[in-house]
């Protein structure tokens, strides 16, 4: 079927969802192909942590947006997504993690930020039955948070709808034609054409095939990410717990369901899209909970699973236009795509849309030096 | 060679939908999961995000298949054509502490 579009994006994952309903909030005609189903990539996988806490000037700007947008989501979609601010804690079990975190407090209190590094008691008091040996304190911003990625994700695509937008499923992209250095128009799977004005590549981890169609390099690769969910118990801690050492993990306790959720970053990596469970994982995650929170040892874990860090090469962003004048990237968000999504996706609708963001998103253009990287990964 | 049984007729009398829970573990009725097709959800996959059922103690070994048949029944997709999501470790709940005292060695 031939079909016509004033804005194709390509991936329905948070930030093709969100992107594709700013733009459709814009009066544009929007259609996004999505190769399985909605999720299906990094966003579905993801734990739904929301935080404003890191080192880099402009991420941290881009949360604070995206925090504001959350905490006005339900609103916004006319549904609930469990916005929930419960804040992040990251634990500081050695003097030079300390001073990372005392450093980047420093840039992220410029920006406004409600942020401190508190004691192991406050530590204490913030995480009941928080294992505090070994403990030198935290830094603890209380206005992050956590929200559900299948009702935010859904939500958008639903409010997309809405607008007069489409979303196809199972439609895979395998061509892009273009004429004299410009996309005209994509060729999926199932055999639709669709004609269209511009192009948005959010296919997170796919990002380099979609680019490699025009002939754009997106550095974008994938690190297998491991990630467990418990059986719902009262609710009983409220920030994302976040332990840093080499043998540490993050997880937080989904507010309302009360299931924990959460996961750590393998050493060394393991490349590629492999979505495998293993059986270090499923030992070796709750080991380190239960180190962290003892009181923890009796609850069940339900399921593991597996899913890819869409990685850039210093694990910021790669937003905006390319070397192809009609196609734009929003991919490589590195871990924090869920968070980025509704600031990213406003500020990718406006720069699609009118050429110009209100967020000056020239720092994460593809072609930067990729040499600096993000501290609080 | 083996005959094949008969396939299973979706519902044989008539009950009420909002009373009739399909996903247990997650307390989701048939109502609420006919209501997610007909808003365009014909994937185990996409009712999984929707719905939750699934993701529940018994990760869906007790409800996909009714949906799979409530979905041919409101679109006339065939219930043996749907993926099945995966069922993943621990088969059965289990403690974050057994797990996490488990050590490779005792094995031997």
């Amino acid at each position: 079927m031939t079909k016509t579009a004033d804005v194709v994006v390509i991936g329905a994952g948070i930030i093709g969802a969100a992107t594709g309903y700013y733009l459709a909030k814009r009066g544009r005609k929007v259609i996004v192909l999505e190769r399985d189903f909605p999720c299906s990539g990094s966003t579905g996988r993801c734990i739904g942590g929301i935080r404003a806490q890191f080192t880099h000037d402009l991420t941290i700007r881009v949360m604070l947006e995206s925090v504001r947008m959350f905490a006005e989501l339900d609103q916004e979609l006319g549904r609930d997504v469990e916005w929930y601010q419960g804040g992040y804690l990251f634990l500081a079990f050695d003097e030079a993690r300390r001073q990372t975190f005392l450093k980047a407090i420093e840039v992220q209190r410029a920006y406004g930020l409600k942020v401190s590094f508190v004691s192991p008691d406050d530590c204490c008091r913030i995480a009941p039955g928080l294992n505090t040996e070994g403990l030198i304190g935290g830094a603890y911003c209380p206005t992050d948070g956590q929200a559900n990625p299948f009702k935010v994700t859904y939500g958008y695509l639903e409010g997309l709808r809405r607008l007069g937008g489409e979303v196809s499923v199972r439609s895979e992209v395998t061509a892009a034609n273009l004429r004299r250095d410009r996309v005209v128009s994509l060729t999926t799977r199932n055999g639709d054409e669709i004609f269209c004005a511009q192009v948005v590549n959010a296919a997170g981890c796919w990002a380099d095939e979609i680019g490699a169609m025009v002939g754009v390099h997106v550095p974008v690769t994938a690190d297998r990410h491991e990630a467990l969910v418990t059986e719902a118990v009262e609710q009983c801690v409220d920030p994302m717990l976040v332990d840093y050492r080499p043998d540490g993990c993050y997880f937080v306790q989904n507010y309302g369901s009360g299931h924990f959720i959460g996961c750590y970053t393998p050493t060394p990596l393991v490349p590629g899209r492999s979505t495998e469970a293993s059986d270090e994982f499923v030992t070796e995650m709750p080991r380190r909970m239960v180190r962290l929170i003892p009181r923890l040892a009796g609850v069940r874990v339900l399921r593991q699973w597996a899913g890819s860090y869409e990685m850039s090469p210093d694990g910021n962003p790669i937003c905006g236009r390319t070397p192809v004048d009609n196609f734009y990237v929003a991919a490589g968000m590195s871990g924090h795509g869920f968070m980025f999504g509704p600031a990213i996706g406003k500020h990718m609708a406006e720069l699609v849309d009118c050429g110009s963001s209100t967020l000056d998103l020239s720092e994460f253009r593809l072609e930067r030096d990729f040499g600096k990287a993000e501290a609080m990964k | 060679m083996v005959k094949k049984k008969k396939s299973h007729r979706t519902r044989t009398t008539e009950v009420n939908a909002d009373c009739v829970v399909v996903c247990r573990c997650e307390e989701v009725t048939e109502a609420e999961v006919r209501e997610a097709i007909r808003a365009g959800y014909h994937s185990l996959e996409e009712l999984k995000r929707v719905l939750r059922t699934g993701m529940g103690h018994c990760q869906g070994r007790g409800c996909l298949r009714t949906i799979a048949r409530l979905v041919e029944n409101e679109t006339g997709i065939p219930a043996s054509s749907q993926n099945y999501p995966s069922s993943r470790p621990p088969l059965k709940p289990l403690p974050l502490g057994l797990l996490g005292s488990y050590r490779d060695d005792e094995d031997r």
